[in-house]
């Protein structure tokens, strides 16, 4: 699991790939967090890279989500293949999070 | 669950009349060398299928070596892969505290509040048959004595 960030004006984005299994998120979790909550800028991220997505990925998605929100942040994810696509729609996580197919679209979701 | 990675978690694998054998230890390792040693058994499947099965079988490893074992024990998971005509059926077996996959209550929907307890929903929603037995305490078999059976198939 590997994990970028860099900043798109005033729009954090975080490039996530690989799989955000047990292990996968074990690697980043608190890095993801720490890339994200402290600075509690909007943010986008690209999840076209990430090949699966099970349980640990998406609880660590919803609580980052969650502690930037109490900061007044707010999170879109982008670029969701199929098979990862079908995991989020089971578990309905655009409930929470939402999914832009697009980066623009993404920013546009936070940015509203 | 300490140093978990440094640990092997594939006890054993062979194949019997034409199924995958696997023995998984008590580490969070065994949830990717399992996966590892299934995907090989299985070859290509199509992308959807594969992410099904490997959802499943992430989820319900990783919850009996989460929950159903004591820390640092030798308990272990034992693991059946059979690829059928229309769908492929894994067995899990273990030899943890009793818990029933099946109808162990969850929300099914992620929740801002609640971030656990979507590994079950998912397990119900990938597959599509899921059965979970109790087993008695019986006789050892080869120092195993497994207390939960669960069956599930994801249609291929």
């Amino acid at each position: 699991m590997e994990m970028q960030h860099n900043d798109l004006g005033n729009v954090r984005r975080i490039v996530l790939a690989g799989r955000m299994d047990t292990a996968g998120v074990d690697l980043i979790e608190t890095r993801f967090g720490a890339s994200i909550v402290p600075a509690g800028r909007n943010t986008v991220v690209d999840i076209s890279q990430v090949t699966f997505l099970a349980s640990m990925g998406i609880r660590m998605l919803i609580s980052t989500t969650r502690s930037l929100s109490r900061k007044g942040g707010k999170i879109a994810l982008y670029g969701a293949t199929p098979a990862v696509r079908e995991v989020i729609d089971t578990v309905a996580l655009t409930d929470i999070i939402p999914l832009a197919d697009s980066e623009d679209e993404a920013i546009g979701l936070v940015s509203g | 669950m300490r140093q978990w990675r440094e640990q092997n978690g594939l006890r054993s694998a062979a194949l019997v009349d034409g199924k995958l054998k696997l023995v998984l230890n008590n580490t969070l390792a065994a949830v990717e060398d399992g996966r590892c040693a299934v995907v090989e058994f299985l070859g290509p499947l199509d992308a959807m299928v594969q992410n099904r099965l490997e959802v499943v079988f992430e989820e319900l490893v990783a919850n009996t070596v989460r929950h159903g074992f004591a820390d640092d024990s030798d308990q272990s998971i034992h693991v059946e892969v059979e690829r059928g005509s229309g769908a492929i059926t894994l067995t899990f077996e273990d030899d943890g505290t009793p818990f029933n996959p099946v109808q162990a209550e969850a929300p099914g929907r992620a929740d801002a509040d609640r971030v656990g307890g979507l590994g079950l929903p998912l397990i119900a929603k990938m597959s599509s048959a899921l059965r979970y037995e109790q087993l008695a305490p019986g006789e050892l078999r080869q120092g195993f004595n497994p207390r939960n059976r669960t069956t599930v198939s994801v249609k291929a």
